[in-house]
């Protein structure tokens, strides 16, 4: 199968004081065609990060790629390209929609200009085929008075319709990848339902694939076919969702699956002891190794190697590298 | 939002009213008076009484103050006491000049400072940013007496260049009033622009932190649609209410600026009728100067509404 986007070894790090600091370390993620990828992890894990660098609009400085390739579409390398090429890509062939829908959009101007301004950027349509391709893109997202609500501000909208327009900015030049960073985060929990729905019909229609970035394990087991987990900067493990649902590898993974809400359960909620090392004191083993139940002393030494634990199934933890051993 | 202009308006009298008693007390409060100023030390008492009566000064001073309200409030601002013309007359003829001045002197700055602040806030943190927060504290610190003196003595001094001492109107011969305008302009301006351009840098770089900018960067825009299209028209509100405050430092600094560059405008005009104790004229002039003062800030708050859609006037 064809890869619409594959990120190799991707390091990002951050200028803070003079010293540079790794925040993101070695991502390996390949998207495919029409395939819905979850990347999930707690906050300040780095997976927005991965989704800017994508898109080109990490925050230079402090932040900046310092190694890794992302190609899109098997031969386009999107690190090597300028401003230029990549003002074309975004938006056209690449689009994202963010967390927050009460503060992405500008405020000043109606939900028109800001579609319209899309259109101008990528397209040649007269102004009258463009008005056409607002009102069908607004119908499109679920949005009943399509006229009427062109002309609205964003401030009259409610948070689902707010989110529903930036679906439509995203979708309005049909593109190929759409990032969708936390799209469901600033929701309540019955429009959380309907925006996914609405993503995964939209990615029908469109063909497109979507990179979903959550930290709510529920949205990737809803959305996505494959999913890498994230911590501290790292893919600790990648796997199919049916796979890492049914059989986590990582002590992580497993943290994570145990610290979900489910409909019957009566005890106290888990949730994994410690938090996420500060950038300035990242272990140099293994990054979970503080906060693991099964550390061994080589964790805290060593970076565990990424190992195929099962197949298509990949984990970054010392644990079975040592069954491996001792197997044979 | 007629309503609420309508509302504005009504609010005025309060404020000019106010504004009316106090300069009307400020100048019965000054020592010496019109009447000593025209007689000299040496008058008669009887020479004295007799003026005061032809003014009404020998009238309490409420009887004073309301003979010459109820004439402004029909647009009879009376007559100068010294002389004797109609003093609305003199303020519309004088205000021409200083509204040339004040508008230039904005105007001058805003071209300047806008720019500037908007540059400093794409190149925060470098050698530029830097040299333009200077500029724009030195704009804010340096008295514009102090500038228009130092740039009187450097053009003459080192350049041989004197402005045109002998004032023409706009209308007269256009050339030669810039010619005379442009550095009481510059002088005026200068602090204006040291405002503006704090004002634009930090309200420029609050809006480009914000989500929808990297909206409009994901979209596909170029760094000058998201600078100018967005991040300007966002950071406008803080600007122009910056403005709005300045314009009144503006008509305040005429006062000096007319004197150093001796431009007959209406700053000229109150000088020279406070010095002569020339009571209808300071009233006259400093309540016409309140009134354009208040009504500029009334446009600023409607113009708010106007740039931002959030903003509504009921």
């Amino acid at each position: 199968m064809d890869n619409v986007l594959e990120i190799k070894n991707l390091h990002i790090d951050v200028k803070k004081d003079d010293s540079t600091y790794n925040v993101v370390k070695d991502v390996n993620v390949s998207i495919g065609k029409q395939q819905i990828y979850g990347i999930v992890g707690e906050s300040g894990s780095g997976k927005s990060l991965t989704a800017l660098s994508i898109m080109g609009l990490l925050a230079n400085p402090p932040l900046h790629v310092s190694k890794g390739s992302i190609q899109f579409e098997g031969d386009r390398e999107l690190l090597d390209m300028s401003f230029k090429e990549m003002k074309k890509i975004r938006g056209k062939e690449i689009s994202m929609i963010f967390q927050e829908p009460m503060t992405a959009l500008d405020p000043l101007f109606t939900i028109q200009d800001q579609l319209m301004e899309a259109l101008k950027f990528h397209t040649k349509l007269s102004k009258s085929e463009m008005k056409q391709a607002c009102i069908d893109i607004i119908e499109r997202v679920g949005i009943p008075r399509p006229k009427e609500v062109l002309k609205d501000y964003p401030h009259q909208l409610s948070g689902g319709m707010r989110q529903r327009v930036m679906i439509a900015i995203a979708m309005l030049c049909n593109p190929k990848l759409l990032l969708a960073d936390e799209p469901t985060t600033a929701l309540d929990v019955t429009i959380q339902a309907q925006i996914l729905d609405l993503m995964k019909e939209l990615r029908e229609d469109f063909e497109t694939s979507i990179l979903m970035i959550t930290h709510d394990l529920g949205v990737i087991a809803e959305t996505c076919q494959r999913v890498a987990v994230m911590y501290a900067g790292e893919v600790v493990e990648e796997s199919d969702v049916v796979s890492l649902f049914h059989s986590p590898k990582h002590p992580y993974t497993k943290g994570l699956l145990k610290s979900m809400v489910s409909g019957n359960r009566h005890d106290d909620l888990y949730s994994i002891p410690g938090k996420v090392p500060s950038v300035e004191q990242m272990p140099s083993g293994c990054r979970f190794a503080t906060r693991c139940p099964h550390v061994m002393d080589i964790c805290h030494t060593q970076t565990p190697p990424v190992q195929e634990v099962e197949a298509d199934h990949t984990c970054q933890c010392w644990l079975y590298q040592e069954e491996l051993v001792k197997n044979g | 939002m007629i309503a609420y202009t309508i509302r504005r308006l009504l609010m005025l009298i309060p404020v000019l009213f106010g504004i009316s008693v106090f300069i009307f007390l400020i100048m019965k409060m000054i020592p010496g008076d019109v009447v000593s100023t025209m007689l000299g030390t040496e008058a008669t008492d009887e020479s004295r009484s007799q003026l005061e009566k032809q003014f009404g000064l020998n009238l309490p001073i409420y009887q004073q103050y309301y003979n010459w309200i109820s004439g402004v409030l029909v647009g009879d601002f009376g007559v100068s006491l010294r002389t004797g013309k109609p003093v609305l007359g003199d303020i519309l003829n004088r205000f021409t000049l200083t509204l040339e001045l004040t508008l230039l002197s904005a105007f001058l700055s805003w071209i300047i400072a806008i720019p500037l602040g908007i540059i400093a806030a794409i190149k925060r943190n470098t050698s530029t940013d830097f040299g333009v927060r200077i500029i724009s504290l030195l704009g804010v610190s340096v008295p514009n007496f102090a500038l228009a003196t130092l740039l009187l003595l450097i053009l003459s001094v080192f350049f041989s260049y004197y402005p045109p001492s002998t004032y023409v109107s706009l209308v007269e011969d256009p050339v030669k009033n810039l010619q005379m305008m442009i550095l009481p302009s510059i002088v005026l301006g200068t602090a204006m622009a040291g405002a503006v351009m704090r004002m634009t840098r930090s309200t420029v770089l609050e809006v480009l932190r914000q989500d929808f900018i990297r909206t409009i960067r994901a979209k596909g825009a170029s760094e000058r649609v998201v600078i100018f299209n967005h991040a300007l028209k966002n950071a406008m509100i803080p600007i122009l209410t910056i403005i709005g405050m300045q314009i009144g430092v503006l008509l305040g600094g005429t006062v000096i600026i007319e004197q150093i560059f001796s431009l007959p405008g209406l700053g000229q005009l109150v000088l020279t009728a406070i010095n002569q104790r020339d009571y209808p004229v300071v009233q006259g002039a400093v309540l016409f100067i309140a009134f354009v003062f208040v009504m500029i800030n009334l446009i600023v708050d409607l113009l708010y509404s106007y740039l931002d859609p959030r903003i509504t006037y009921k």
